[in-house]
């Protein structure tokens, strides 16, 4: 009995080994769906082979700064600014040469330790037989006004794009601002919700009207026939904040010139076609062709607010939330 | 019957093995309590003595016993029904109750969601808008209906192994029927009562799929949600050892229960098998029972899943094959070292039962309790620091799978062996067999009904299991859930629901070769 155990654990041993070893190792914090599309073309286009390594952003980051030196990661795909900033303090990342970072039309960070790859833009959802757009703000601000919808209100303190918003408030009103406009909303009693698809099925259900997301969430959501729709607040307006996805390599790699082509590749038009095509998402360089439900690629960056995505701090912001009850 | 046995001395190569296992889940701890001991006081200070923790640790009381309280209500009559009544159909009802153990709850909470409400698939299939659960109901609604299996297992066990001349005995004295259930058969359930609700009490305890989605703060919803934000190991460390000590309450008062137990047969010769009992005019009640909670409970979940298929397009091809083929070269090994490991534990806790055995036993539910996340993290920190070749194998995903679920293993092979007399051994040990071949030739036939309920419990929980094989597998390594996890966070139900039914039909089939196995 033992023997034979011995025997299956050596063979499944062996199986691990051989698995283990590939040429481009990603981790990756966005989901498995909306990368294995672009990694499976880029394997038949070069021949190189990719393993991916999926998780969130935070587990992944703690399982980088455990496995330290001996990580045998080469690129880090996140799926929020916040993130990558992170990996790029902790001094994960290595910095990308300029050839790489003059593709991106905006969004590169100071660091110049990631390339942006995909955009996506905070917007208010809402049920389009409920509320009319007339009676929405302008601004995320003149939000906790509409005391109409007193417990009719979703959103997601725990979400990453939440945070990076409330960063971003942080970072163009000040800390007092921010936290009463936190207090003042919490006074409307809003419904938490920790995922966006199940806070779009509450408002399809009648549990709220309103909901703070992303863009691509509600026209997922539209493309199947639910009756929501998405309000842009004002250009400029920190309620239409861009989220910026990216990816970065470690300082780990032993594979810099595969994982500078896999970039490199992740920025031409035929892979950056790939965002607006299937997953509703804005890429970052020009020419590509936007489905109808998304706005014209220069409209919808204008829309953002102009900050340093590096300077969006995410630490601040978890005390903050914490400090005022919400996580 | 009720009776203790007096201490003895247990052989050292079995303490040595229960020892070693009782050591490697504990590593994890060991991990925690160093991330943990790098915390600044001031720091520490906020973190502990936070207003929000007092209501966090009440609605998790008020969860766990609410489902420890409810599953019993659907498991102890659900058990019995198909081993002691003359329903018909038992194993297949057997089956079906045992399969809602497979839906995962961040699926199955979802589904309900999403099937309730005005233009929810309830109202399109009956006119009519249901109520949406949420909040403390909704989260006790959605736990007992996926977790009651665990009982419902364990007390299946204990009741086919019961001893039959017990019951009769107190019935051929005149003791009525109900009564003689409450004075004999119900005490003889206790350990699997027990291990029973410490499981689902555990689960309760850790869940995070289902109580986020219906917006109920338990304690471990805020340790996740910490936890996943925060970025940070050691913050994250002190949440978990908070909740391991909630843990360390739970197993307090089973250990507290348990003491001193001994439930197996004393009457010479084979068991034999048990007379069934009539339901008479009851049938029609035992069947509409039966019926909805099968509805429930797998139809449910069942029909939402494949209602996504036809409201979702679907377009993408999908890599079924894969992720079924790497759900189970990891989930089958991990249930059989699980049970393998448990077999020593569970032996030295019911036939040396002490400080140490139990202390060794109660071990294996911290590991169970810790959260996955913690975990996974320990893990990595200890294989790339002793064994660097193993980090990233099948092998080390197995052996995570096997320590965190060893707690499900224990508790049906342990109820078994409460039911095995120790006289056997001892028979066999004085006609000249070693320890362990006494244990093997004379105990481990009679066991083997536990034993195959612990392969499988630990099977179906390694099947849905999600931050344990996102952190530890090989890279490139994908399973059904994680499938179904990366597809429904994006909102791309359709391309989410194949992998779903695949969780569901795998785990039926398993589940149904082993009650067929289980007949003999």
């Amino acid at each position: 009995m033992k023997r034979v155990w011995l025997g299956i654990m050596l063979v499944l041993f062996g199986l691990g080994l051989a698995y283990a070893q590939s040429s481009l190792t990603i981790y990756s914090g966005r989901s498995q769906a909306l990368v294995e599309p672009l990694v499976k073309a880029f394997q038949n286009e070069s021949g190189i082979k990719v393993q991916v390594r999926y998780g969130r952003d935070a587990e992944l980051l703690a399982a980088l700064q455990e496995e330290g030196k001996r990580s045998p990661a080469d690129l880090f795909w996140g799926n929020t600014s916040g993130a990558l900033g992170q990996a790029a303090e902790y001094g994960l990342l290595l910095k990308l040469g300029s050839s790489l970072l003059s593709k991106p039309v905006g969004f590169v960070p100071a660091s110049g330790t990631w390339t942006p790859l995909s955009v996506r833009f905070r917007v208010l959802a809402y049920r389009l037989d409920k509320v009319k757009t007339a009676d929405l703000p302008d601004s995320v601000l003149d939000l906790p006004k509409l005391s109409q919808f007193k417990g009719r209100i979703g959103w997601t303190p725990s979400y990453s794009s939440f945070q990076d918003f409330i960063s971003a408030m942080r970072l163009m009103y000040g800390e007092a601002k921010t936290k009463e406009w936190l207090l003042a909303m919490k006074a409307l009693e809003p419904k938490a919700y920790t995922s966006n698809p199940s806070m779009i099925e509450a408002i399809r259900a009648g549990e709220i009207d309103v909901a703070l997301t992303n863009h691509y969430y509600v026209l997922r959501f539209v493309k199947v026939g639910y009756p929501v729709g998405s309000h842009y607040f004002a250009s400029g307006d920190v309620g239409s904040l861009a989220l910026v996805t990216g990816a970065g390599i470690l300082k780990t790699s032993k594979h810099i010139t595969e994982a500078t082509r896999f970039l490199l590749w992740l920025l031409s038009p035929k892979a950056q076609q790939f965002f607006p095509g299937e997953v509703f998402e804005y890429p970052v360089i020009k020419g590509a062709v936007l489905p109808p439900t998304l706005k014209p690629l220069e409209e919808a960056l204008a829309r953002s607010p102009k900050l340093d995505f590096e300077k969006l701090d995410l630490e601040g912001t978890l005390k903050l939330l914490r400090e005022v009850g919400l996580l | 019957m009720v009776y203790r046995i007096a201490n003895r001395k247990a052989p050292a190569a079995l303490v040595a093995t229960a020892l070693g296992v009782g050591s490697l889940v504990l590593a994890p701890l060991a991990y925690l309590l160093l991330r943990a001991l790098q915390a600044e006081p001031a720091q520490l200070g906020s973190i502990l003595f936070r207003a929000q923790n007092l209501e966090l640790f009440l609605n998790t009381l008020w969860l766990v016993a609410g489902v420890v309280v409810f599953t019993t209500l659907l498991a102890l009559p659900l058990a019995w029904l198909t081993t002691r009544s003359n329903l018909r159909g038992k194993r297949l009802f057997t089956l079906l109750f045992a399969l809602p153990v497979v839906v995962p709850g961040y699926v199955g909470a979802y589904a309900l969601l999403a099937s309730t409400g005005p233009g929810g698939l309830l109202e399109a299939l009956t006119q009519v808008a249901w109520p949406r659960p949420s909040g403390y109901w909704g989260s006790l609604f959605a736990l007992t209906l996926f977790t009651y299996p665990y009982l419902f297992l364990n007390l299946r066990t204990a009741f086919l192994g019961l001893d039959p001349s017990l019951e009769e005995s107190a019935r051929s004295l005149g003791v009525g029927g109900l009564e003689a259930f409450g004075k004999v058969v119900l005490p003889q359930l206790r350990p699997a009562l027990y291990a029973g609700w410490l499981l689902v009490g555990l689960h309760a305890l850790g869940d995070f799929g289902v109580v986020s989605l219906m917006r109920y703060p338990t304690f471990s919803y805020a340790v996740y949600l910490q936890y996943s934000a925060s970025f940070d190991r050691i913050y994250a460390a002190w949440l978990a050892l908070m909740l391991l000590s909630f843990t360390v309450g739970l197993l307090y008062l089973e250990s507290r229960f348990l003491r001193g137990l001994s439930l197996s047969r004393v009457a010479r010769g084979a068991s034999r098998k048990q007379a069934l009992i009539p339901l008479g005019a009851w049938r029609p009640w035992a069947y509409l029972f039966a019926a909805v909670v099968v509805m429930l409970s797998l139809v449910g979940p069942v029909l939402s899943i494949l209602f996504w298929t036809r409201q979702f397009p679907f377009d993408s091809s999908f890599a079924l094959l894969e992720g079924l083929y790497n759900s189970a070269r990891a989930s089958l090994p991990a249930a059989l070292l699980a049970t393998l490991l448990a077999l020593p534990v569970a032996y030295l806790g019911v036939r040396y039962p002490g400080p140490f055995s139990r202390m060794v036993e109660r071990t294996a539910y911290l590991g169970f309790a810790t959260p996955p996340l913690a975990f996974a993290l320990a893990l990595i920190f200890f294989s790339l620091r002793g064994v660097p070749a193993l980090y990233q194998t099948l092998a080390l995903l197995v052996l995570a799978y096997a320590l965190h679920f060893l707690a499900e293993a224990i508790g049906p092979v342990r109820a078994a062996l409460y039911q095995t007399p120790p006289k056997l051994e001892e028979a066999a040990r004085s006609l000249g067999s070693g320890a362990l071949e006494a244990f093997l030739r004379a105990s481990f036939p009679l066991i083997r009904r536990g034993v195959l309920a612990s392969v499988a419990l630990v099977f179906l929980s390694c099947l849905k299991e999600l931050p344990l094989t996102f952190l530890l597998s090989p890279v490139g390594y994908n399973t059904l859930a994680t499938r179904v996890w990366g597809y429904t966070s994006e909102a791309m139900f359709a391309e989410a629901a194949p992998f779903a039914l695949l969780i569901v039909l795998l785990s039926g089939l398993f589940m149904g070769m082993l009650l067929a196995q289980d007949k003999s």
